[in-house]
């Protein structure tokens, strides 16, 4: 079990009465799973992802990821379990603007305290295997929206993470491109790394092995 | 890590030069201003501190009342020092200085003078007891001889231009000759001593050795052994009056006493001030160089500050302003594993790098300046490149400064939430917005503060040059040294009268400008106590005096050619005759001495009294003064009826030549003269304007910045606004209002505080302008236009953008 969600409550206080952004949760990611949240907008699936992503706070329930409970931990714990085991894949790819594709690829691994030898290795391992090499020296201002999602999601993998948590990763893209990550995604699943993915599209939900749909908060 | 900082830092000041600009611009004009205010503060701080043993050395301050006159005296007379020495085990030596004043220097067999401004009589042991050196001849029995004279480097080069100087013979005032015994290095710019040229042995200047405890006429130095308690030292000094003064003044009081003495209402006050206070702590009469006011000291200290401050408090508004185009990455950077400490880091990494451009900009622009600054300011600073101790004081300060203003954008960046502002394209909620206000309002109540500050003193210093007098300065011409003409004097003065563009001219040594003065006790006849003594001015004019300065008279009539009797006639001014609680008229023939406890004591009859005219600063009030004929006089006044002065100076100079063929031709003109009295606030006025300029411009540079946020962070908004039919005007208005609140606000906490540091300041002077409404309405005039110009640009470009434009960021 990679990751387990038991009764999760999270909502925000508005003049009166609460509001429920996510309704008693119950989740159980296995290693190696690839799954598809889906709902109308609103229904809570960033926020969902943003809870399992340990970005964001809950109110009430249990998290246990790797065997730790979440729930109890401190922020800056939180901090160093997401750092080692989770990589994030934005709608807006969110790389840095005055960092190289390089030095955006080279930067998780900076704060991982990796070697500069190390970290050399694997950023040259990872633009080989995204064929992304004749762009290492490019500003992401100058790639196209795929080509910086496919980065996006290189950064996301560099640091070896045990889950990969996309919101919308192919919202930004048209179709062909959004086609290109998505099987990206499906190989990397193939390779063993887990994936947890928030999407409108049914054909992208498809991808996935399980879907979970959010109404309101609540899965149904 | 360290070193992607600093690319990361790089790159981003560089994506955004117009931040970029605004930030080390303000930082530099700040850190430039600063810089140049610690120099001046520097030097002033350590003026005589090179002086051997200085602070060891006090001089002697005399306070003294005598015949309602009372004076502070740096000087003190002429038996003090060696009594001190004698009498005191604490005093481990002594020495006096008598100033001299200006002197006509000669060659011997040359005719022509060379005036030497600042000429003084010193003891044998000056030198030494200073630790100053000669860079020819022996310190030790330089002046040991009367009739021997030591020179600065300057004057000998001066006077000797392609010889050695010393065992040379020089003629002063056309009729002492002196032996040039010792050249030394001219004396520091910050030292008491810095318009010194000529020292001449104290050993032949007869009244320095004739035991006259009355006057005080010698500046008295004395070192004390180390550890001494000066405190301490004050009371047993007042045991001197009754030891030495009283028995001096019982030769003309026989039988008085120190209790009648000072029961008459008169004192003597003996203290001692360090040698490293007076220049910023010491206002007595007759100072021995100008000094400054340690007041003066604060002020600039408070602007350096200030600037700074502005600066740096710019330096957080445009950072936090800025932080919106960072929040993204500040989110991104905490899902990839950064902390918050790391992203401190980077933050500050940044503000340092901005913070040595911007030194080293300011290093420029300082050094670019220094020399208008030393103008400005009458200092001779220079950058003090090779001190080490100046590179650490620069660095150590830049790094606290670049802390100082990093830290707050730094905690405040790397606060923000990932989840909070990696949602959608949102970055609207950065916040901070009250903590930027308050930064505004901080800094126009700054730069109200100031403006307000150069209104007051330029509206003084305008109220001093408008001021009626009680005498007319302009158009009079000063000629100098006219003795030097001899004899021929009278001729001269008559042959000047005769130039069509001469209206009148008096021989006097005596002006209302700074210039001779004699302060004498005079009785009334029969009452000739001392108790009833006047202290008062006497000076010594011609015929011609009350014509060619425009003096009234009051009651009476002024002198007369005609009455040969006018040679004991003399003229008091209403002080006087106030002072004597009668009217100007019942002041006409009374009978006045000024021989106190002579034999047969000579008098002045009183023949007119004139209206009060300001003959000292108008820090002070009008003191009592007196008048009457005398011969010797070193100048001659000259009232112009053209403004054509280049020529009537020309056909002057004409005179002079024939009269006194090779004596320099030196003038100046009354107005110029009483102007230099007011240097100080002058200074002042020039110093407040250039800062409160800068502050201006700082606090400018910041608005703009910030406007520029405020329309980029309010762009939904505004296209929002378009969409639903609102205007340009409406829209520009609306962003412009919000910034005038804070400047409104500023203005409203800066007038009274304003008002209160003027009121304080004006109170230094006896005749004053009054701060009036206008300029608080002025000033806040100034600050609500200011921002107007500075935010409109802003305002105006968010509100023509095209909101299709700036609604499609969804």
């Amino acid at each position: 079990m990679l990751l387990e969600l038991k009764n999760v409550f999270k909502w925000v206080q508005s003049s009166s009465n609460p509001v429920f952004l996510l309704k008693d949760i119950n989740l159980q990611v296995r290693e190696g799973e690839f799954i598809s949240i889906m709902g109308p907008s609103g229904s809570g699936k960033s926020t969902l992802l943003n809870v399992i992503g340990m970005l964001d706070g809950f109110n009430e329930g249990e998290y246990n990821f790797m065997h730790e409970s979440v729930h109890s931990l401190k922020e800056k714990q939180r901090a160093n379990l997401y750092k080692e085991y989770i990589g994030f894949v934005f709608q807006a790819y969110h790389l840095l603007d005055d960092l190289t594709v390089e030095e955006n690829l080279e930067m998780p691994l900076l704060y991982k305290k990796v070697k500069s030898g190390e970290r050399k290795a694997r950023v040259a391992d990872m633009l080989d295997r995204f064929r992304i090499v004749g762009k290492k020296d490019l500003f992401p201002a100058q790639l196209s929206g795929g080509q910086q999602q496919l980065v996006g999601v290189a950064r996301a993998l560099i640091g070896n993470p045990k889950l990969i948590l996309a919101d919308e990763p192919t919202g930004n893209l048209n179709s062909k491109q959004g086609e290109e990550i998505m099987d990206l995604f499906k190989q990397l699943n193939e390779e063993g790394v887990t994936i947890i993915q928030v999407t409108h599209s049914e054909k992208n939900a498809a991808y996935g092995q399980r879907i979970i749909n959010l109404l309101d908060g609540r899965m149904v | 890590m360290f070193k992607n900082h600093l690319k990361i830092a790089w790159r981003s000041l560089k994506k955004q030069p117009f931040f970029t600009f605004l930030n080390i611009f303000g930082l530099a004009i700040g850190m430039a201003g600063g810089l140049l205010i610690s120099l001046y503060i520097y030097d002033e701080l350590s003026f005589d501190k090179m002086f051997l043993d200085a602070e060891r050395i006090h001089r002697i301050n005399v306070d003294v009342k005598f015949g309602g006159e009372a004076m502070f005296s740096a000087e003190a007379s002429a038996p003090m020092a060696e009594a001190l020495k004698n009498d005191f085990a604490q005093v481990e030596n002594s020495t006096r200085l008598r100033d001299q004043g200006s002197r006509l220097i000669r060659k011997e067999n040359s005719t022509a003078n060379i005036k030497e401004e600042n000429t003084a009589f010193a003891d044998e042991n000056f030198f030494e007891f200073f630790g100053l050196e000669l860079l020819h001849g022996d310190v030790n029995t330089a002046l040991k001889e009367p009739n021997t004279l030591v020179l600065t480097e300057t004057a000998a080069n001066k006077h000797f231009p392609s010889e050695n100087a010393l065992g040379q013979t020089l003629i002063l005032s056309n009729n002492e000759t002196y032996r040039v015994t010792g050249v030394m290095e001219d004396l520091p710019k910050n030292s008491m001593l810095r318009e010194h040229a000529v020292f001449m042995a104290m050993v032949g200047h007869e009244d320095a050795w004739e035991g006259a405890w009355g006057s005080h006429n010698y500046f008295t130095f004395i070192k004390v052994l180390p550890g001494a308690n000066m405190a301490a030292f004050q009371e047993p000094l007042q045991s001197m009056v009754g030891t030495y003064v009283i028995p001096y003044v019982q030769r003309y009081f026989p039988g008085i006493t120190e209790e009648q003495f000072r029961a008459s209402g008169n004192y003597l006050n003996f203290s001692t001030i360090p040698l490293t206070d007076i220049h910023l702590h010491s206002n007595a009469f007759m100072e021995l160089s100008a000094n400054s006011k340690v007041e003066n000291i604060y002020i600039l200290t408070f602007i350096a500050l200030f600037l700074i401050l502005l600066a740096s408090v710019n330096f957080m508004n445009l950072s936090t302003a800025h932080s919106l185009k960072r929040a993204k990455e500040v989110g991104v950077r905490k899902t990839l594993g950064s902390n918050k400490r790391e992203l401190i880091r980077q933050f500050l990494t940044e503000s340092a790098m901005v913070s040595l451009i911007s030194l080293a900009l300011a290093i420029s622009v300082a050094w670019i300046l220094l020399p208008f600054f030393n103008d400005l300011a009458g200092k001779d600073i220079k950058m003090p490149f090779t001190s080490p101790f100046f590179w650490l004081i620069l660095f150590a300060a830049t790094t606290l400064l670049s802390l100082f203003s990093g830290s707050y954008p730094a905690f405040f960046m790397s606060r923000f939430m990932p989840v909070d502002v990696l949602k959608g394209g949102g970055t609207s909620n950065v916040g901070g917005s009250a903590i930027r206000n308050s930064l505004v309002v901080f800094q126009f109540t700054i730069s109200v503060l100031l403006i307000i500050g150069t209104i007051v003193v330029y509206q003084q210093l305008n109220f001093i040059q408008n001021k009626d007098l009680g005498y007319s300065k302009e158009q009079v011409l000063v000629v100098n040294d006219v003795f030097t003409v001899g004899d021929q004097v009278q001729t001269f003065k008559r042959e000047v009268d005769k130039l069509t563009p001469v209206a009148a001219s008096t021989l006097s040594s005596y002006l209302p400008t700074p210039s001779a003065r004699s302060n004498t006790s005079f009785f009334q006849e029969g009452a000739e106590e001392q108790e009833n003594a006047i202290n008062m001015q006497q000076w010594f004019v011609d015929h011609d005096y009350i014509n060619t300065l425009d003096l009234e008279i009051l009651a009476g009539r002024n002198f007369d050619r005609e009455f040969k009797t006018d040679s004991t006639a003399m003229l008091l001014n209403e002080t006087t005759v106030s002072v004597l609680g009668i009217s100007p008229e019942e002041a006409i023939g009374m009978r006045i001495s000024g021989d106190l406890g002579a034999e047969n004591p000579e008098f002045f009859t009183v023949i007119g009294v004139i209206k009060n005219f300001h003959f000292s600063s108008l820090r002070d009030r009008i003191g009592s003064l007196s008048m009457v004929l005398g011969d010797f006089s070193s100048a001659l006044s000259i009232r112009l009826n053209t403004s054509n002065f280049p020529e009537a100076i020309a056909s002057i100079e004409n005179i002079w030549n024939q009269v006194a063929p090779g004596q320099p031709f030196d003038y100046y003109f009354l107005d110029e003269s009483f102007n230099q009295t007011y240097e100080a606030e002058q200074r002042l006025g020039k110093i407040f304007i250039i800062f409160t300029l800068l502050s201006l411009l700082i606090a400018c540079l910041g608005l703009f910045g910030l406007a520029a946020f405020n329309a980029e962070k309010r762009t939904k908004e505004i296209g929002v606004r378009k969409v639903m039919g609102a205007n340009i005007q409406q829209i520009a208005y609306g962003l412009t209002l919000d910034f005038l609140k804070l400047v409104g606000l500023a203005i409203f906490i800066a007038l009274p505080l304003g008002w209160l540091a003027m009121s304080k300041w004006l109170e230094d002077f006896t005749y004053r302008t009054n701060v009036g409404v206008e300029v608080f309405i002025f000033a806040a005039l100034i600050a609500v236009l200011i921002a107007i110009i500075t935010v409109s640009y802003q305002s105006i470009k968010a509100a023509i953008v095209n909101p299709v434009k700036s609604l499609r960021t969804e």
